[in-house]
């Protein structure tokens, strides 16, 4: 079912293939026989008698195998229109696709076929809302254990559901997240942009992705299509639901949610204070703030744009960066990281656990929007992030095997496993924006990374683990 | 009462030393007026009674550690040694918290006595720290809540080796002198001079890793650096498991079989690694790669940081492990710093338990140590210091960045300093020094020495407006 659903977005790439004659027609068209050839097999094979209830292992399993499949299946394209020569790299491009990542081991994507640049970004828009989503949004049958799929996918935030019907819910979402890129494109291609390059960086802003068509990323679009994009990195750092609701007016839902007044909060806070610290070290004042007012948004929704940076890189910037890469968008929105959510109930623990040194026979709870998380939530938020740190060090420390530094290594592992992509702040630390230079391992690795963050660690965990396997 | 006592004995004891060696008159008249204040605090206080006031326990504990650092001070001042107070707070801040990050270029150029001085400072500082967390802190209450959580609620009960705290304290001494000696003897007999041989136990036993050769220990013959090695290995030895190691209570040691086989486990690992990449890597020979390894190790994971070789020559992967197990730390109740084997260990088994649930949502399984279930809210508390001493090591390296140090050297000072293992990367890596930070760096780093040694929670606590709010 999911090849099908890949060869089906392959076809849009094809067509834009055969029309500009590019050359990757064939290894496009060659990809999507193959992949129908694989899904059909597989839906003959198991698909037709899937009817049976998801119990929680389960659930694991199919996230993880489809998060494992389906980013190798759509390396295929890359390796058949050669546009990548090893499977490697077109492992890496397709996972960092997939997982909305963005960082790219192409050197000159401007060299690309057309169709090429269009399957990348086509791969982070269905990344984007999670493929989980999409196989539930379309198998309504497996209604019953969707919920459980559904909690595989965001773990441990607590999602609000939008609908009580899972499914509706879902497409509802889904909805949502065509309408705002199908505006995006419309207002790209306003701003004077062509109409293929409005489509792929649509696809890849909303699904906070981060593919950039050219090398130096974004160099050279006019200020009013940076403007746009601003704004629109900004908007798919927030919560889908919320997004609903504030497409259908209902305000009130707005007001009442912390998380996006922290999310605002945050984004004000850091773009201003780069806007100062890029003006104190003497650039100019407009760029300065058009500049950080962009790159704190790429930054906190995880979507991994840059631009031309103002000549002279303050210190502060660096660390705001590195800061807001850790903590990542808001829960329940296509960016990466450890979300907000996590972190302000960890953050109000914090503030219960001090004031309970001083006064220790005070009683307090955790309250976010005016509920209480209950204890063994907060526990479990602490494990996730104790495993997110976990696997910051290891991967850095695989890293440093194939000649990083460890600082570099540390900025690199933390941005691929927040799905953030390329960023200036390892550029600013002197490591190459080229992931392409790096050892076959290191690009495995960051791979794993990548994979790690999108499905939040504990289902990609999960089913490695011994106990899993246990029978019990 | 007991506070101001401990305090008191701290400073009672300083000049004790100093007169044994006193042979310079400025080191006696420092000796004397630290003497001075201490016997002028003790009559001042000697009628408090019992500090029941939680808070005034957090800020004797922290005032303690800067009063022993201010008063240390003196001798650097006093000698000339150094005559920038900077440079003489930072070593002895590195003295007394055990860190062993030094300020000075050429070590061997120092007067002798304020060698010895620096050694003692080290010692005294571990030994200090032992006694806040196996007797004092209980009686101040502040276990419950900071620093040994684990241990001290039910966790672990053969935390208390006697119920009384004068007890406690006299065999924590005991166990220390012991041990002590008998490095001292050990060394002496492979052969080193008794000066170096006094020195060097006292900085490795108490974790330190100050040293009176330029080049730490890596000159001295392989015999005497095994030996070394030996005594780092038990600093990082919760001191209630050797007293019972010593008295031979086989069966009570069995209770805490678990940290301790973690820690060995951890350690032998980490030296099968390291070995290896000395050997394939950097090109030693096995029988050098076997013995630097081992010994860098060591001293790594109990955050002793005595160096054995320039390091900063060793392959990037290697030093990442070295500064990792550094940040693990020793066992919880010994002199070494770090975040405490035990804390990993119960955060790696909180996660895999959190996994468990996920899978088999339904099944019980707590957090167990020992055999016992750890209660909740004890790993939360040790989640929260965890994510407290991540979120304090990543602003230290942010913090020392600002200050103009690049971006790999913060890292490696920031973790040398915070954990108390003393050298970092790059220039105050190896046999390296600090010297060359700027004054605002150097006065972060002895802020972030003091920290990672009361463990953040204690000092941070102060910054807390709630804290001094009636």
């Amino acid at each position: 079912m999911l090849m099908l659903v890949m060869a089906l977005a392959l076809v849009g790439p094809l067509l834009v293939s055969l029309h500009y004659g590019d050359g990757a027609q064939y290894g496009l068209l060659m990809a999507g026989v193959v992949l129908v050839a694989i899904g059909l097999f597989l839906r003959n094979m198991v698909g037709r008698n899937a009817t049976y209830e998801l119990r929680a292992k389960e659930s694991f399993w199919i996230t993880s195998v489809a998060w494992l499949v389906v980013p190798l299946a759509g390396a295929l394209p890359y390796l058949f229109t050669g546009v990548l020569d090893s499977f490697t790299d077109a492992a890496f491009e397709s996972v960092s696709g997939f997982t909305t990542t963005g960082s790219s081991v192409v050197i000159r994507p401007e060299d690309m076929p057309v169709g090429m640049l269009l399957w990348r970004s086509v791969t982070q828009w269905i990344g984007g809302l999670g493929l989980i989503l999409f196989i539930v949004a379309m198998l309504r049958r497996l209604n019953h254990g969707s919920l459980q799929l559904y909690a595989a996918e965001f773990s441990g935030t607590q999602q609000r559901k939008l609908h009580p019907h899972i499914a509706k819910s879902v497409s509802r979402m889904w909805q949502i997240y065509t309408l705002i890129t199908l505006i995006l494109t419309v207002l790209l291609v306003l701003a004077d942009n062509g109409w293929l390059e409005s489509v792929c960086l649509a696809l890849s802003t909303v699904s906070t992705g981060g593919f950039m068509p050219a090398q130096f990323g974004l160099v050279g679009y006019n200020d009013l299509t940076i403007s746009i994009l601003t704004v629109f990195m900004f908007l798919s750092g927030v919560n889908v639901a919320l997004l609903y609701n504030l497409f259908t007016l209902r305000w009130r839902q707005l007001r009442v949610n912390h998380e996006l007044m922290i999310y605002v909060g945050i984004y004000l806070f850091a773009s201003v204070s780069c806007a100062v610290a890029f003006v104190a070290v003497g650039n100019p004042m407009v760029p300065s703030l058009r500049y950080s007012l962009f790159h704190v948004a790429s930054t906190i929704s995880t979507c991994g744009f840059y631009t031309e940076a103002p000549l002279v890189w303050p210190f502060w910037a660096s660390a705001v960066t590195f800061l807001l890469i850790l903590c990542g968008a808001s829960a329940g929105s296509t960016g990466g990281g450890i979300k907000l959510r996590r972190l302000m109930t960890l953050a109000l623990y914090l503030r219960n656990y001090l004031t309970r040194m001083v006064h220790p026979n005070v009683v307090f709870t955790v309250k976010i929007d005016h509920k209480v998380v209950p204890g063994e939530y907060v526990n479990k938020i602490f494990g996730f992030v104790f495993l997110y740190i976990c696997f910051i060090i290891g991967g850095a420390f695989v890293l440093t095997f194939s000649g990083c530094g460890i600082a570099d290594a540390f900025c690199m592992a933390a941005a691929n496993i927040s799905n953030l992509g390329p960023s200036p702040l390892i550029n600013s630390l002197g490591a190459s924006l080229d992931y392409a230079l790096l050892s076959p391992l290191a690009k495995w690795t960051l791979a794993v990374l990548m994979l790690a963050g999108r499905l939040e660690i504990f289902a990609l965990l999960a089913i490695v683990s011994p106990s899993y396997w246990k029978r019990r | 009462m007991l506070m101001a006592e401990g305090g008191l004995m701290a400073l009672c004891l300083v000049p004790a030393w100093h007169f044994a060696d006193g042979t310079l008159g400025p080191i006696a008249v420092s000796a004397g007026f630290t003497l001075a204040v201490g016997c002028l605090m003790w009559y001042r206080h000697q009628h408090d009674t019992v500090i029941e006031d939680r808070r005034m326990s957090y800020l004797l504990v922290v005032l303690l550690w800067v009063l022993l650092s201010l008063f240390a001070t003196l001798p650097f001042m006093t000698t000339g040694a150094t005559t920038n107070f900077t440079n003489a707070w930072f070593e002895s801040m590195s003295g007394v918290t055990s860190t062993g990050a030094t300020i000075f270029p050429a070590v061997s150029s120092l007067p002798s006595s304020v060698l010895l001085w620096r050694s003692m400072t080290q010692w005294f500082g571990g030994f200090g720290i032992v006694l806040l967390v196996l007797a004092l802190s209980p009686q101040l209450g502040i276990n419950k809540y900071s620093l040994y959580t684990a241990e001290a609620s039910g966790a672990d009960n053969t935390g208390k080796t006697a119920v009384r705290t004068v007890v406690t304290v006299r065999r924590t001494l005991a166990v220390y002198l012991a041990l002590t000696l008998a490095f001292i003897i050990a060394l002496w007999l492979s052969g080193m001079q008794m000066w170096d041989a006094v020195n060097l136990t006292f900085t490795n036993i108490s974790s330190g890793g100050f040293s009176v050769n330029s080049d730490s220990i890596a000159s001295i013959t392989p015999l005497q650096q095994y030996i070394l090695a030996g005594a780092m290995l038990l600093s990082g030895v919760n001191f209630t498991l050797l007293y019972l190691l010593f008295t031979m209570r086989w069966k009570q040691i069995g209770h805490k079989f678990d940290q301790l086989r973690f820690y060995l486990v951890l350690c032998l690992l980490a030296v099968v690694f390291v070995v290896c990449t000395l050997h394939w890597h950097s090109g030693y020979g096995w029988n050098d790669a076997v013995r630097l390894g081992t010994v860098q190790t060591v001293s790594a994971l109990t955050t002793t940081g005595s160096v054995v070789a320039d390091c900063t020559q060793w392959w990037t992967p290697t030093m990442f492990l070295i500064l990792m197990l550094s940040v693990c730390g020793g066992m919880a109740g010994s002199t070494s710093g770090g975040l405490k084997v035990m804390r990993v260990l119960i955060l790696l088994r909180n996660a895999r338990c959190i996994m468990r649930n996920r899978l088999h949502p339904r099944v019980v399984n707590p957090v167990r140590l020992n055999g016992q279930p750890v209660s909740g809210h004890i790993t939360n508390n040790v989640m929260v210091i965890f994510m407290v001493y991540g979120f304090t090591l990543m602003v230290g390296v942010m913090v020392l960045m600002l200050c103009g140090v690049n971006a790999t050297e913060s890292i490696g000072a920031a973790v040398g300093c915070l954990t108390g293992y003393g050298p970092g990367l790059g220039a105050s890596g190896g046999f390296g020094c600090y010297a060359g930070f700027t004054v605002a760096a150097k006065w972060f780093c002895s802020l972030l020495m003091l920290l990672g040694r009361l463990e953040c929670m204690t000092v941070i606590v102060l910054f807390l407006p709630r804290f001094w709010r009636r």
